[in-house]
């Protein structure tokens, strides 16, 4: 958590796309960006400084109040799946509530997939993150794919791991808003308990993640 | 170590105050008292300036507000102060105000994150150097302390050697001793032998003269004639060979003599050769030593070898009797060893005013001069396994060593093995 305070009743979480490289996850967020509803979301901040690559992630900004009048700010940010920008993985991920690993459903990516989350079990121990704990979803993106790896494969392949698996074609706008709700969902769970969200905020576990993604044409419209 | 550093988290939230600086908005805002407005000023959501800029006769009635977003997210207006009349005029340029301050948030805060990132990466990179510099300076010094480790490792092993060296050196002239000893038992055995049985001889003789002289006494009691008694003495006398005990006795008490003196004369020069007497340095002459030695190898070279000797007169040396022996005991075994079938060892000394020269030659098939930096090495020897310890020469070296000496190994005239020992003379 990035911030969290009784007085000025705040909190702001951090949610961090994580997966290979050019798995999807700024297109996720491009997605996100487009399915939501003006209201309750900020703008898209992409951070793409030509020349310097170690820096570039996106940031999606969510705002949602509960019948408190409990302000709550959600950044999703996208890191960059380069081997080589491990360093700004780790400074991203830092106090992170929820990670959605974004994999590629290319039979070739399966080695990257991999290494990628072996890298993101390893750099949150760094950063102190409970793997066990972190609210985690895994989504395999680029199902529209001819060649993709089918679905019962992955299933059998990552389903042991208890982690919630979906499927998604960001590039289509299809699995996008489920996963970051699925996602947003587990982060609820984690964090209910210690800030009484529910009982002391009136803050359901459903308002939450309604508020969080309303879509186009949703009745929160 | 301790290295002051900006800590950043990355999303950390922030103010408008931090994210804009007076550089940015003044000038921004006094455009807008340019344009005809009479004050503009931002303010906080809980309605608090932040910044502000009026007109010096009053700033008059607020006219519009514009909401200024941070991410997305609501934190401050803008408030436009002037007549009502200019409401209309000034409107548009407050919307064009807020479109600029908009885009000076937005770089900014852009900027700001970059710098935070960035921030990170380096400090976890600085980080992750210092790391790898500690473990270097971890691993050199376990080097460093391996080092340190090998020398005293390899002191230790030396020492060790040097130990087994002298233990082996010590093994090696007690079993020169004891070959002397075997040399010397036999010796002394041959003449023991025959004093012995001579002693059982003369044992039986006594015993008849005992025998004789008890006839003698038993007759002159019963008063017989002269006549009578001398020839019953006479018969008496034939019955014991008495005849012959006395021409034997002689002899054997001579023999037994000469053998018992023989022995003694042995164990003289064995005390004598090993100085068993003797503690510390002495005067000693070196050709005296060698003949001791000659004395007790007697008989390992009587009817084997022949001996040449050419020496000349020597002043005595100072130094522990027993090395010189301990010198010439191992070159005249190791010359018997190497000869040939019939071997000739010459033996000669000089002294030309400031050293002694001793030369131990033998007729065997010489040293190779590849083998002649070794043959002085513990444990080198051409004997086969189990035959020598090759610790003889070892032995002299270290002899020759302790007499301030030197020695070195030469082609014979003639074929062979010389051993030349060059020895200095003391003042003394």
């Amino acid at each position: 958590m990035i911030e969290y305070s009784e007085k000025e009743r705040r909190m702001v979480l951090k949610l961090v796309y994580y997966g290979p490289a050019l798995s999807g996850k700024t297109t996720n967020l491009l997605q996100l960006h487009e399915q939501l509803t003006r209201q309750g979301r900020g703008e898209l901040m992409v951070l793409d400084t030509t020349g310097d690559r170690t820096i570039y992630f996106d940031l999606l900004p969510f705002f949602l109040t509960a019948p408190s009048g409990l302000k709550i700010k959600v950044k999703v940010y996208t890191v960059p799946g380069q081997v080589c920008h491990d360093a700004t993985r780790k400074a991203v991920l830092q106090r992170a509530d929820g990670i959605a690993f974004i994999a590629d459903s290319k039979p070739a990516e399966a080695q990257n997939n991999f290494a990628s989350f072996d890298n993101l079990e390893r750099n949150l121990l760094v950063v102190g993150l409970d793997i066990d704990a972190v609210p985690l979803v895994i989504q395999f993106n680029k199902r529209d794919l001819p060649d993709a790896i089918p679905e019962e494969e992955l299933r059998r392949a990552w389903g042991p791991t208890g982690i919630p698996v979906m499927m998604a074609s960001a590039l289509h706008g299809e699995g996008v808003a489920e996963t970051f709700r699925t996602l947003a969902g587990l982060v609820y769970d984690r964090i209910d308990a210690r800030f009484d969200l529910s009982s002391g905020h009136g803050l359901t576990r459903d308002m939450f993640v309604r508020q969080l993604s309303s879509l186009h044409g949703g009745e929160e419209e | 170590m301790n290295v002051e550093r900006l800590e950043f988290l990355v999303g950390e939230e922030k103010g408008l105050r931090e994210i804009l600086l007076d550089s940015d908005v003044m000038p921004l805002l006094k455009g807008v008292l340019a344009a005809g407005a009479g004050g503009a000023r931002l303010v906080d959501q809980e309605g608090v300036e932040l910044w502000g800029a009026a007109l010096p006769e009053g700033r008059g009635e607020l006219l519009d507000r514009f909401p200024l977003f941070l991410e997305g997210e609501e934190v401050a207006r803008l408030e436009l102060h002037g007549d009502q009349e200019q409401r209309e005029r000034l409107h548009p340029v407050g919307r064009l105000l807020t479109v600029a301050l908009d885009t000076v948030i937005r770089n900014n805060l852009k900027r700001i994150l970059t710098t935070e990132i960035h921030t990170s990466v380096v400090n976890s990179s600085q980080e992750e150097l210092m790391r790898i510099n500690a473990e270097l300076a971890q691993s050199e010094a376990r080097y460093r302390e391996l080092a340190g480790n090998l020398e005293l490792r390899v002191k230790e092993r030396t020492a060790e050697l040097k130990r087994a060296q002298a233990h082996l050196l010590q093994q090696e002239k007690m079993a020169g001793i004891g070959q002397l000893a075997a040399g010397v038992a036999h010796e002394i055995n041959n003449p023991l032998g025959f004093i012995i049985s001579n002693l059982h001889t003369l044992q039986k003789y006594v015993s008849r003269f005992c025998a004789m002289l008890q006839f003698y006494r038993d007759h002159l009691d019963l008063d017989l004639p002269v006549k009578v008694l001398s020839a019953e003495a006479d018969q008496k006398w034939r019955e014991l060979k008495l005849q012959q005990v006395v021409g034997d006795v002689g002899d054997l008490m001579s023999q037994s003599l000469a053998g018992a003196e023989r022995v003694s004369r042995i164990v003289a020069d064995l005390k004598g050769f090993s100085h068993v007497d003797d503690a510390g340095d002495m005067p000693v002459d070196l050709n005296e030593e060698l003949e001791r030695t000659l004395g007790v190898l007697s008989h390992t070279l009587a009817g084997r070898a022949e001996i040449v000797k050419d020496l000349q007169p020597l002043p005595s040396i100072s130094c522990q009797p027993q090395l010189p022996g301990q010198i010439f005991l191992n070159l005249i075994q190791n010359a018997l060893t190497h000869a040939g079938a019939a071997p000739r060892i010459t033996l000669s000394s000089c002294f030309d005013g400031e050293r002694i020269r001793f030369s131990i030659a033998d007729n065997g098939k010489g040293v190779p001069a590849s083998l002649r930096g070794q043959i002085f090495e513990p444990f080198f020897t051409t004997l086969p396994v189990g035959s020598g310890t090759g610790m003889g020469l070892t032995v002299v070296w270290e002899a020759v060593l302790k007499l301030q000496g030197s020695i070195a190994v030469a082609d014979a005239p003639g074929g062979g093995a010389e051993f030349m020992i060059t020895i200095p003379v003391g003042k003394g």
